[in-house]
């Protein structure tokens, strides 16, 4: 015990000065343990913390105690608790060093008070960033609308024109024209729907759709674009997963075809691959992994995160046609959905995009029930209705579009669907099953002929047996002869009656 | 003898408290940020007219985003005070009002200014909407990076002080 003392004694008598004062502030005594503090000397000369020393000592009863007070004088600096202590004739101040024990504390709170202001100071930053994006976006969508009418006009007058009498150079000039006002189009519908994803604009449909019938489409589709150009197309598509999903079938459709479309822009030799797996499949929730993969010219590390933001590509003069704006959509739509996109990829041998996405499968057999009931019942009520033939009509010139609406129509036996895109034509009749397929010879960005030909290929039996009409204002023998061959079971041609039509109607739908 | 009047600088962490008066008395100013705990004391000598001088004894305080936590003891015989708040940091005057009003609470409502400090981050508009966005008024717009009105935020301090008990 005795020796624990002596340390004691020892450990404090290191680390506390005591300082006696009169009234007045002078110094009595002061055994100097920390500081050199002469006596005789005005306490307040001493340090500024002892300034207005009269104040100090009337303002407290017997004691004070202040902690953590910051003491250097000349070379000597330390931390210390100090504590006042009124005696009979004047204060003794008890200076204790806790400078360690400070320093340890200053050290913590310094992190921690870093780490405050940066992340204070980053979500600021963020805000900024996000409000300055919110602004360009709103500005290129404002501006993207107004330009979208004039567009338009434009794209129709040239082809009103297109249909006029032209020489062949004529011809090829408008071809060209036409050329650049669809691209520009294209480019216009990108910018608008990237700015629609930045503003948060773009809402998600949700809703049940054939996820197989999507495959077909797209197996289809680009077999014949790589094809084109000599590629091979190949579509793995899990067994596992079910016919039937839920979600935003457009925008999903749209995610595949630009990374699919990419990687045909970047593929000069080999082949490119789609891939649809099922991760997981837990209650009527999956999560599938779509991946496309092409032998193309790879993307350096330093690009591959570049590659994704909007309007980044703007700043790069592409040395491939089109904007590229596609991997920015693809990027936004993926988020939007709830995913994210990622590549990894080499230099000359080729990327792989791919992304999970968490899908609904709807539970077939307890929806299908009750709605073929409510069916039936409906049926009853008005058979004719339910029995009515679906017709798809593909024709772009809105005089025939109304002449053969109003034949079809008056007959009543008709649901008629049109569209006036070729480019969209296999797409719809992916979708829905039709009984008859009107379509005119001349149509954009596709002819009608060339179409009918793919809904021959087509792997699914009742789309490639569909019975299809073809009209063209074409009076010569060998090109209705050829459209034939193409695979359309009969040829309208302009002008053709009322009578003429249900005829060929009636011909092949019973 | 000389007067000798204390003041206290009060506000959030980071703030430049510290730096302030270290541009004040020394003309000097660092970008590295030291966190300062407890506190320290510094004496000043600030001409108020040709022939009137006061030693300020300034208290740099512990900066705390929660005022009530301040220490009493450290306010104790305070003749001023200066809160300092970080014109590029929101949160450091978000509560401006109630801040203020438990500093008057605590020191007995002795001569306060507030003080905006780290103009040199913002620009002018921004930062005069924010002023007025938070009702900040009676207030001094000082920058310690580049010696902003931080004289005349110490002199008036002094002069407010000089004649005040
Ligand atoms: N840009 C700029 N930075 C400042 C200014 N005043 C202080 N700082 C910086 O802000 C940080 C905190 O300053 P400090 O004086 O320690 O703040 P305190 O915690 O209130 O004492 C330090 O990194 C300073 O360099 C200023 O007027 N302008
Ligand atoms: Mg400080």
């Amino acid at each position: 015990m005795a020796m624990i003392e002596k340390y004691k004694t020892e450990h404090l008598a290191k680390n506390f000065q005591f300082v006696l004062v009169d009234k007045q502030g002078n110094v009595a005594e002061s055994d100097n343990t920390l500081f050199n503090i002469d006596v005789d000397s005005q306490i307040q000369d001493w340090h500024p913390f002892f300034e207005n020393f009269s104040d100090l000592l009337s303002s407290f009863k017997d004691k004070l105690h202040i902690d953590c007070v910051h003491l250097d004088s000349g070379n000597t600096q330390y931390i210390t608790d100090i504590d006042f202590e009124k005696k009979l004739d004047g204060m003794l101040i008890k200076v204790h060093n806790l400078t360690s024990y400070y320093d340890n504390f200053q050290t913590m709170a310094q992190s921690r008070n870093e780490s405050a202001i940066a992340s204070e100071l980053i979500i600021i930053k963020n805000k900024e960033f996000e409000e300055r994006e919110r602004f360009k976006n709103q500005f290129i969508q404002n501006f993207s609308h107004e330009l979208r009418n004039p567009m338009m006009s434009m794209m129709s007058i040239t082809n009103l024109l297109a249909k006029t009498d032209l020489t062949p150079s004529q011809k090829q000039l408008l071809e060209y024209v036409q050329e650049g006002n669809e691209h520009l189009k294209l480019l216009l519908e990108d910018i608008l729907s990237i700015s629609m994803i930045s503003t948060g604009r773009l809402k998600l449909e949700n809703k049940t759709f054939n996820l197989h019938k999507l495959f077909d489409l797209l197996r289809f589709t680009y077999a014949n674009k790589a094809k084109a150009n000599g590629l091979k197309f190949d579509a793995k598509i899990d067994a596992r997963l079910p016919e039937t999903a839920e979600g935003d079938r457009l925008r999903l459709y749209q995610v595949l075809t630009n990374l699919l479309d990419n990687a045909l822009k970047y593929t000069d030799a080999g082949s490119i691959t789609f891939t649809a797996t099922l991760n997981q499949k837990w209650g009527n929730k999956m999560n599938v992994r779509f991946e496309i993969s092409d032998t193309g010219k790879g993307i350096s590390t330093e690009n591959q995160k570049m590659i994704f933001e909007s309007f980044s590509q703007l700043n790069h003069t592409n040395e491939k046609d089109g904007v590229g704006l596609g991997l920015a959509i693809v990027n936004g739509l993926v988020k939007l959905m709830g995913s994210e996109i990622k590549l990894t990829s080499e230099i000359d041998k080729g990327s792989m995009f791919y992304f999970d996405l968490n899908l609904k499968t709807p539970i077939t057999q307890i929806k299908k029930a009750p709605l073929q009931k409510t069916i039936k019942s409906f049926a009853q009520k008005s058979k004719a209705a339910m029995e009515k033939q679906k017709i798809l009509l593909v024709e772009d010139d809105e005089r025939i579009q109304t002449i053969l609406l109003k034949t079809l129509i008056d007959s009543g036996n008709y649901h008629v669907d049109i569209i006036n895109d070729g480019g969209k034509v296999l797409e719809q009749v992916l979708d829905t099953d039709y009984d008859l397929i009107i379509m005119d010879v001349h149509l954009p960005n596709t002819t009608g002929n060339q179409l009918a030909r793919l809904i021959r290929d087509f792997p699914i039996k009742k789309i490639k047996n569909v019975p299809i009409i073809g009209i063209t204002a074409d009076a010569f023998e060998d090109n209705i002869k050829g459209y034939l061959k193409d695979g359309m079971n009969t040829i309208l041609s302009k002008p053709f009656s009322d009578s003429q039509l249900t005829a060929a109607i009636n011909k092949y739908i019973k | 003898m000389q007067k000798s009047k204390k003041i206290v600088l009060v506000g959030h962490f980071g703030v430049g408290k510290t730096s302030l008066i270290r541009r004040f008395v020394k003309n000097e100013f660092s970008n590295n940020y030291q966190v300062t705990i407890g506190v320290h004391i510094t004496k000043k000598e600030v001409q108020i007219e040709a022939d009137k001088s006061i030693n300020l004894i300034i208290w740099d305080l512990e900066g705390t985003d929660d005022l009530r936590t301040m220490r009493p003891s450290y306010l104790m015989g305070s003749h001023g005070a200066i809160f300092v708040f970080d014109v590029s940091r929101p949160s450091t005057f978000q509560n401006l009002n109630e801040d203020l009003a438990l500093v008057n609470d605590r020191l007995n409502k002795v001569p306060l200014l507030v003080v905006g400090n780290k103009i040199d981050l913002v620009n002018k508009e921004d930062l005069d909407s924010l002023l007025q966005e938070h009702q900040i008024s009676n207030h001094f717009l000082t920058s310690a990076k580049e010696g902003t009105a931080v004289d005349s935020l110490f002199t008036k301090m002094a002069k407010m002080v000089y004649g005040h008990d």
